[in-house]
């Protein structure tokens, strides 16, 4: 069963991990793959912050159908 | 005033007269409205307000409104509390203040008289919609929704400029979220600014990358706000596949968008928190922490079980070299115990040998005089049965002629011939009778 990835699905794997991690009862192996599945969470999230980290864009809702109009006629 | 000393110029081409000094037309309209006959109104009561001396009201129906005032202390002596819609019958008549050139003028209607006459009818609207609404499960699909906690795009309903605007802004700010923000602006003021919101809110529903929709109004009479109560607005709403945050008025008033959205907030600034759910500056430093911990974790890992191998690695070297120091000491102590031994043993043999010395001589000697003992007593025990001593003592032995011993009587009388033996010697004797028992 696949979930679709979320901001809030990610964190919440993260501090799951992190728990884990923390308790000390993970093995090697385990704790190699959780290491890697939680970088490559934290990557996601950063990339998710990063999205609204670059400054306010304001558009009008018009301004905007205009330019996915023109993308749209574009391709 | 400078203009009074100047020849008063009237409207060329004008029949009208005059031109009248303004105060002086506002008394006389004052002194004539003042004429009107006080009269009994009835109405709902709109955008109550206290002032310094005097309340102040609209009484509304649907054909028309008029601005009420009354003062402060006959309000207050009637005890009762007004708000939008509650329905009222006022006494009273016209005022009118005439202002000066410092203040404006106003008009009123003078009410020296209320009673509370039901609940409103737009209230009682109202009510009966939301609670259609409510029975058809519209205020549930919104609340069903996903709301992302951090979504990228946001739309915004709202007036263009309105406060509410600003508003949504500062809260975005304080989130630190500098996404993109998309304006749906319409008008947000009346009862037929509804159907160009509903349009706003579809349009920014139908793009794909907006997550989520604020509708923001600042407060108002629930009059002003009644756009957000519209029938067909709140169906739409109903039906967005975005969640909408809905933020009109202030938090004591409650439009029926506020029920049907995903969730309802009391500003437009916290109606931008709810949209952007996480503090994104706190959140850029958490994330921080947690990839450090999880470098920590898997160079721990590693760290950790490598020293843990180089240890085992060294282990069996000095486990062998422990042991063999183990070893050595047992050695060095068994010898030592077995001089001790010998040592002790020796000195212990010696005492013992001179102990089974002393022994032996006394169980040689004890054995001969217990030999003898016993000598003596079989020959008492012998001599008891020796037949000679019963002669000495006066007993007789029966013999045949032969010498043989004869032990009973028949023996005796079929042997015919005895000789009796005594001590001293024997004696030739017969048998004369029969046997007789005893």
């Amino acid at each position: 069963m696949s979930t679709e990835l979320t901001y809030e699905s990610a964190v919440a794997r993260i501090e799951e991990i992190i728990r884990r991690l923390d308790s000390g009862e993970a093995g090697l192996r385990e704790t190699l793959d959780l290491v890697k599945e939680g970088r490559s969470l934290v990557e996601y999230c950063a990339t998710e912050l990063e999205a609204v980290s670059s400054g306010l864009e304001e558009l009008r809702l018009e301004e905007l159908v205009a330019r996915l109009e023109t993308t749209g006629t574009s391709t | 005033m400078s203009s009074s000393a100047e020849p008063v110029v009237a409207l060329p081409d004008s029949d009208l007269p005059g031109p009248f000094p303004v105060g002086s037309y506002a008394a006389q309209l004052k002194a004539r409205l003042k004429q009107f006959a006080n009269v009994q109104l009835i109405g709902e009561v709109w955008g109550f307000r206290t002032g310094r001396a005097r309340v102040y009201f609209e009484l509304r129906d649907g054909r028309g409104a008029l601005p009420c005032s009354m003062w402060s202390g006959d309000f207050e002596r009637l005890g009762v509390t007004l708000s939008d819609g509650v329905r009222v019958v006022v006494g009273g008549g016209c005022d009118y203040y005439p202002g000066s050139s410092t203040s404006s003028p106003a008009f009123s209607f003078a009410v020296t008289e209320l009673r509370v006459a039901g609940e409103g009818d737009l209230l009682a609207q109202l009510e009966r919609l939301r609670r259609r609404l409510a029975a058809e499960g519209l205020f549930e699909p919104q609340k069903q929704l996903r709301r992302p906690l951090l979504p990228k795009t946001i739309g915004v309903v709202t007036g263009e400029r309105g406060k509410a605007r600003d508003d949504v802004l500062a809260g975005l700010e304080r989130r630190g979220w500098g996404g993109r923000l998309v304006w749906g602006f319409a008008p947000v003021q009346d009862r037929r600014a509804a159907p160009q919101i509903a349009a706003a809110l579809r349009e920014l529903a139908a793009l794909a990358e907006v997550e989520v929709v604020i509708v923001a109004r600042g407060g108002g009479s629930l009059a002003d706000l009644f756009a957000f109560c519209d029938e067909a607005l709140c169906r739409t709403v109903a039906l967005l596949r975005v969640p909408v945050i809905a933020s009109v008025g202030h938090h004591t008033d409650r439009t029926l968008i506020d029920d049907v959205a995903a969730a309802s907030c009391s500003t437009p600034t916290h109606a931008a928190e709810v949209a952007v759910g996480i503090d994104c500056r706190a959140a850029r430093v958490e994330l921080t922490s947690e990839a450090r911990r999880l470098h920590a974790h898997g160079h721990r890992a590693i760290l950790v079980r490598a020293r843990t191998l180089s240890h085992l690695a060294r282990a069996p070297s000095a486990h062998l070299e422990r042991q063999r120091r183990h070893l050595h000491q047992l050695l060095r102590e068994l010898r030592a115990s077995a001089r001790r031994k010998a040592a002790d043993g020796r000195a212990q043999g010696s005492t013992h040998l001179l102990v089974l010395r002393r022994t032996v001589a006394r169980g040689t000697t004890s054995d001969k005089e217990r030999r003898r003992s016993e000598l003596t007593r079989l020959a008492f025990a012998l001599a008891a049965h020796d037949p000679e001593r019963t002669l000495t003592r006066g007993y007789a032995l029966v013999e045949d002629p032969g010498g043989e011993p004869l032990t009973s009587a028949a023996d005796a009388r079929r042997a015919g011939d005895l000789r009796l033996r005594f001590r001293d010697g024997r004696l030739p004797a017969r048998v004369s009778g029969e046997v007789e028992t005893p």
